[in-house]
């Protein structure tokens, strides 16, 4: 297996031709895609991946520097679609990979026929008009309690917080089994999550986009979304009954359904001032 | 008492609201719709107010709202349930308490999640725990760092440490070395004083008693003379390296005295080398012998003039400078930081190299051909230097020149006029009977001395240590002048001595004389002010005029 496959613990299956390639969000892995994922299989050529530091990719290639904003989350999904040869994907983000998505898809248009991305945000904190639902506090707050929480987060966060190498089954013994995450890159992948502004880059977009937004969604509440919409050239929006953050786990079959649509519909960008 | 046997065994809703835990029932979305006592206490809320109208993730702080619908909510879903999550919950009165949250999700016939069941425990000690691991490990790592960085740069470390330190050793060496050098042509030069004093007495004796007509003689005589002369200039400068001669530091304006010279200094330096001056503005006064300062400035422009044989030009430039810390730190012989007069002589002649450069103030030590020079020109510059408290500093470069800066420290607070400079011909005057006290430990210096005072019309006391001559005074109130040695045998220095007499005698004369000193008269080899001293060895003359102007109240 190539490096940056092994790297990103990308994950290839499915039996069609068209690529659709999922990234998952801030706090998960690639098991987040496991409800929606069964659907496509069979159509599509399905392109599962860990972000650096998330999961089973390869900490060890982590630099804070490299990954100091999104683009640098961003080069590592364009060195995946390198690797696999990669055109006209599907791709699919949950929130901040939507935006990663967007950054990929403005620097490598060709890589990309359509977006779906789930809950998405330019912009986390507040700016004048713009309400992003935050407050820089409460991203703080949020550091603050990740720094504070690493060892009572024990059992999600055990296999690297006991740096036992000696002991690598009391890291498997342990049940919260799914989004393990190396607990510093998760703090500076927060902190490079929340603070991010890429509401400059939305009228760049040049690929098809569909904007899902879940009801009482506290990370990405719906003014936000809604600005996504007018900013992001020729994207449909669509509001999902499903509540939370998570649609793809909390209402797989309306998530589903929605992309359906999506993909069907062979309706061209709409030309956009 | 006799109790109901029911009553003994506790019901399951006793165990559901009062168990150590909160217990909460919600709904996918996170509605409260069940919750017990416990959970209630904890939060501070009545059950009617909570429950159907609040969602559990609305009461936890904002990181952990967050991190709940980032991470605790798909963990749920994917998994079914959560262990221990650590969250931290808001209370109505604003405390926050930090809990650990197991979370079970239960699901209709079609796996579709209809509740989550919510057990939570009071983690505050926990917590406190864990953060303390947690600084610990930080420590822990930022100590392990540090080690493997220290492991790191150890061999580039102590190679920088040993060359500090052979640069330290070597500073060392270089101010021990001249400091025995210093001692070493200090004792010879003085011991030299005494008989050249001695000789030069004597040869003036006999140049005085020779008889009309004995003109081979006479001739004989004045070579004597003359050799003894240059024999006291060497020995004049030996002290000087040393550091011991006796200075006779006033406030002067280097410019004036630079200025001055510029005569003495085109006739030295010949027509083949140019001399130019650079005479800085506004510059400060010093304080310095300037006999000796202009000692210096001839041996640098000798010097300059002799690395110049082929022409070319001198340059000499005066100026303010300052000094800092930073400079006169690494300095082998330290001065104090601060404020100083600069006087630079540059030449553009043949330079030197680093090893001549280390021996260059070396008594004796000289690059010229046998017979061309002393060796003791820059030794000479060094030792007054040092002596006036100040700095000198060589910059050199084979083939391109050299200048040689020397600092003298800036003189503060005194409106003392400049001095002009001092008579160089001592007019020969005599004695009108007055007595005159001669203390000298030394039998033959002694007996030249009070021969020469009465040769010059005096009558003269005599006493070999301080008590004799103690008891001199007391017999004879006739004294007029003190002439004493300032190092004397017998435990009394010639300072103990004047002091005693003064206060016997007050307004009594004092007039030391001195080989060298480094005692109670002279700090430092300076001269307190309002003391006389005439250096070793003194002519006839020179004694002759130092004695009368003391007698007759004409101290300078």
């Amino acid at each position: 297996m190539s490096a940056v496959l092994k790297r990103n613990n990308v994950k290839v299956f499915g039996r069609g031709q068209t690529p659709m390639i999922f990234a998952h969000g801030y706090g998960c892995d690639q098991n987040m895609w496991r409800f929606i994922t069964p659907a496509f299989e069979d159509r599509y050529k399905i392109v599962l991946f860990d972000h650096i530091g998330h999961g089973h990719s390869d900490a060890a290639a982590f630099d804070p520097a490299q990954y100091g904003s999104l683009n640098g989350y961003a080069d590592d999904v364009l060195a995946i679609c390198r690797e696999l040869d990669l055109t006209d994907a599907v791709f699919v983000g949950h929130s901040v990979s939507a935006m990663i998505g967007v950054l990929a898809a403005i620097r490598e248009p060709e890589r990309f026929a359509q977006l779906v991305l789930i809950g998405p945000s330019p912009r986390y904190i507040d700016d004048g008009d713009y309400v992003g639902g935050f407050k820089r506090e409460d991203i703080e707050g949020l550091l603050d309690f990740l720094d504070s929480n690493h060892l009572g987060w024990s059992s999600t966060m055990a296999p690297v917080i006991m740096a036992n190498p000696e002991r690598p089954e009391l890291g498997e013994e342990l049940t919260n089994s799914f989004c393990r995450t190396d607990p510093d890159i998760a703090k500076h992948f927060a902190r490079v999550t929340f603070l991010s502004d890429n509401r400059a880059d939305l009228p760049l977009v040049k690929t098809r986009a569909l904007i899902l937004q879940c009801s009482h969604d506290a990370i990405a509440p719906e003014a936000v979304g809604r600005y996504m919409h007018q900013n992001l050239p020729g994207s449909e929006f669509i509001q999902l009954s499903a509540t939370g953050h998570c649609p793809n786990l909390s209402a797989p079959e309306e998530t589903i359904a929605a992309m359906e649509a999506f993909l069907r519909d062979p309706a061209p960008v709409k030309a956009v001032a | 008492m006799k109790m109901d046997q029911g009553s003994l065994i506790e019901t399951a809703e006793e165990l559901y609201e009062s168990a150590p835990c909160g217990y909460l029932s919600t709904l996918p979305d996170g509605t409260i719709i069940r919750a017990n006592q416990t959970f209630l206490t904890w939060i501070g809320m009545d059950r009617q107010d909570l429950v159907g109208h609040t969602c559990f993730q609305d009461l936890l702080s904002v990181g952990a709202k967050i991190f709940y619908d980032t991470h605790l909510t798909p963990l749920l879903r994917m998994q079914g349930f959560v262990n221990e999550i650590a969250v931290d919950l808001t209370c109505t009165d604003g405390r926050v308490l930090p809990v650990l949250a197991n979370m079970v999700q239960k699901g209709d016939a079609n796996g579709r999640p209809m509740v989550h069941r919510i057990t939570l425990f009071n983690a505050t000690d926990r917590r406190k725990y864990e953060r303390e691991l947690l600084l610990a490990r930080q420590k822990a790592e930022q100590a392990t760092e540090e080690l493997k960085r220290l492991n790191e740069t150890l061999e580039e470390r102590v190679t920088e440490e040993v060359a500090e330190r052979l640069k330290a050793e070597e500073a060392l060496r270089q101010a021990q070395k001249m400091e025995a050098i210093g001692q070493l042509t200090g004792g010879i030069a003085h011991d030299f004083n005494n008989l050249l004093t001695i000789i030069v007495g004597n040869i003036e004796l006999l140049q005085r008693r020779l008889p009309e007509g004995s003109d081979r003689l006479q001739r004989a005589a004045t070579h004597a003379m003359e050799a003894t002369r240059r024999a006291a200039t060497l020995t004049q400068r030996l002290l000087a390296f040393s550091r011991r001669q006796p200075l006779d530091p006033k406030p002067i304006d280097v410019n004036k005295l630079v200025a001055g010279m510029s005569d003495l200094l085109r006739r030295t330096l010949g027509e083949v080398v140019v001399l130019e001056t650079v005479l800085g503005g506004g510059l400060w006064r010093s304080q310095a012998d300037p006999n000796q300062l202009e000692n210096a400035i001839l041996n640098l422009a000798v010097n300059a003039r002799d690395a110049m044989p082929d022409g070319g030009k001198l340059t000499i430039e005066t100026a303010n400078a300052r000094l800092d810390e930073a400079y006169v730190e690494v300095l082998a012989e330290p001065v104090p930081p601060g404020q100083y007069v600069l006087v630079a002589v540059s030449d553009t002649g043949s330079g030197m190299d680093k090893a001549t450069m280390e021996r260059v103030f070396e008594p004796f030590f000289t690059t010229k051909e046998v017979g061309k020079g002393t060796g003791l020109g820059l030794s000479q510059v060094y030792g007054f230097v040092r002596q006036s408290n100040g700095h000198v500093r060589i910059y050199s470069e084979l083939g391109e020149g050299t200048t040689i800066k020397v600092y003298l420290p800036r003189l503060i607070g005194s409106d003392e006029e400049p001095a002009e400079m001092p008579a160089k011909n001592p007019a020969m005057v005599r004695g009108m009977g007055e007595t005159i006290l001669v203390v000298e430990d030394e039998p033959d210096l002694r007996t030249y001395t009070t021969e020469a005072l009465r040769d010059l019309g005096y009558r003269v006391l005599e006493a070999g240590d301080g008590q004799g001559a103690l008891d001199i005074v007391a017999e004879h109130p006739e004294i007029d002048l003190l002439f004493t040695d300032v190092v004397l045998a017998g435990g009394m220095n010639g300072r103990a001595l004047s002091d005693e007499v003064s206060r016997r005698r007050p307004g009594l004369p004092v007039l030391y004389t001195t080989g060298y000193t480094q005692n109670a008269i002279v700090h430092h080899g300076r001269l307190d002010p309002g003391m006389h001293l005439i250096g070793k060895p003194f002519t006839y003359a020179e004694l002759a005029s130092k004695v009368r102007r003391m007698l007759d109240g004409d101290h300078l």
